[in-house]
C-alpha cells in the first residue's frame, strides 16, 4: 500500500514535466446497495486520481473514512465492522486503458474504454476489468464508469443479522474530472 | 391471572418496548451536528497539514475521527457529485493542503479564493492532503 502512495506521489511530482498526465483530488466514487429491506448509499468526493494519456495508466487512491452515509449508524458499521478502516485506511486501483488507440485526446468527444487493473481494498487485491467512458472536454478529461463489486471477494464479512439489508453485489460509480497539471 | 404474572408480563413488555425504541433510535440516528459540537482541537490548516506530513501515524492517532476547528486561507472551491462542496485550504506545502467537504452548504459563493475562513469538521485522515468531512463554516 505504501508503495502505491509513494508511486502516486512520484507521478504527481513528475506530472509537471510532460503535460501528458491529468489529475484530480476531488474525484467521486460511490456505491449503492439495494435490497427490499433498505437502500444504502456511500459517497466519497475526495478521491485522488491520475491519468496518463500517453500510456493509459490510471491510479485511484481513496481514504475509506471519507465515505459519507445518510445515517450515522451506516457509516459506523461500514468503517468498524466491514471495511475495518482503522486497520486498512486506504483503497487503491491501478490499471490501464486497454484500447487507448481508440481515444483521440486532441478531439473533444466521448469514447468507450475498457480498463483492466488491480483493485485493492480491505487488504485484498483482485484483478478487475471494467467498462467506462472517457470524455475529452475543453481544458480537461472526464472519466466515468459503473461496475459491480462483491464484498465477499474482498473478505468483507457481513453478519447474518443484517445480511438481508445489504445487497450481495454492490454497484460502484466512478466520476472523475481531471485537469492537466500546469508546467511550473 | 395472578398478580405476579401480571407484573412479569408488564416487565417483559417494558423491556421489549425499550429494546425496539433503542433499536429504532440507533437505526435512524443522524450525524452529529458539527455546528453545535465542541471541537476537540482548534488548529491552523498549516499546522494540521504539517503534523500529518511530519508523522502520519502520530497525527492519525491524535486527530482522526475527532472534531477539528481549522483556520486558513481558501485556495480553491469545487462542486462535486450531488452538489457537494470541496473547499481546499492552503497549507505551507505546494503539493498538499487541507480539503474540506461540505454536504449541507452547497453554495460555492460562500467561499472565495484568498479569503480566510474558520471551518469545523471531522478529520478522516491523510491521502496527499488532510481530508475533513461533514464540515460547517464557522466564519
Amino acid at each position: 500500500m505504501k508503495r502505491v502512495v509513494i508511486l502516486f506521489t512520484i507521478s504527481f511530482l513528475f506530472l509537471t514535466v510532460n503535460g501528458q498526465k491529468f489529475i484530480t483530488k476531488n474525484g467521486y466514487i460511490g456505491f449503492f446497495s439495494h435490497t427490499p429491506m433498505e437502500d444504502i448509499k456511500g459517497d466519497n468526493n475526495q478521491v485522488n486520481a491520475v491519468l496518463d494519456i500517453s500510456t493509459g495508466d490510471m491510479v485511484f487512491l481513496v481514504l475509506v473514512k471519507s465515505f459519507h452515509f445518510e445515517k450515522a449508524l451506516m457509516e459506523e458499521h461500514f468503517n468498524e465492522n466491514y471495511m475495518e478502516s482503522d486497520k486498512f485506511p486506504k483503497s487503491t486501483f491501478r490499471g490501464k486503458i486497454t484500447n487507448l488507440s481508440s481515444v483521440d485526446f486532441s478531439k473533444p468527444g466521448k469514447y468507450d474504454v475498457t480498463v483492466n487493473g488491480d483493485l485493492n481494498m480491505h487488504d485484498v487485491t483482485n484483478k478487475i476489468s471494467v467498462k467506462g467512458t472517457v470524455e475529452v472536454v475543453q481544458g480537461g478529461v472526464n472519466a466515468s464508469s459503473k461496475f459491480n463489486v462483491v464484498p465477499e471477494d474482498y473478505k468483507i464479512n457481513i453478519p447474518g443479522v443484517v445480511r438481508d439489508n445489504i445487497a450481495k453485489t454492490l454497484e460502484v460509480t466512478v466520476n472523475m474530472k481531471y485537469a492537466p497539471v500546469e508546467s511550473k | 391471572m395472578k398478580r405476579y404474572v401480571k407484573i412479569l408480563l408488564g416487565v417483559v413488555l417494558f423491556f421489549a418496548l425499550a429494546g425496539i425504541g433503542t433499536a429504532l433510535y440507533l437505526f435512524n440516528m443522524q450525524h452529529k451536528d458539527i455546528g453545535k459540537a465542541k471541537p476537540d482541537f482548534v488548529i491552523t490548516a498549516i499546522d494540521l497539514q504539517k503534523a500529518f506530513e511530519d508523522n502520519e501515524t502520530a497525527a492519525t492517532a491524535k486527530y482522526v475521527k475527532k472534531i477539528l476547528e481549522i483556520e486558513g486561507e481558501v485556495e480553491s472551491v469545487k462542486t462535486g457529485e450531488a452538489n457537494v462542496l470541496n473547499v481546499t485550504i492552503k497549507s505551507g506545502s505546494d503539493l498538499s493542503s487541507v480539503i474540506c467537504t461540505f454536504v449541507r452548504v452547497t453554495d460555492p459563493a460562500k467561499f472565495t479564493a484568498g479569503s480566510r475562513v474558520i471551518v469545523r469538521g471531522e478529520c478522516s485522515g491523510f491521502l496527499m492532503d488532510v481530508l475533513m468531512n461533514n464540515c460547517v463554516k464557522i466564519k
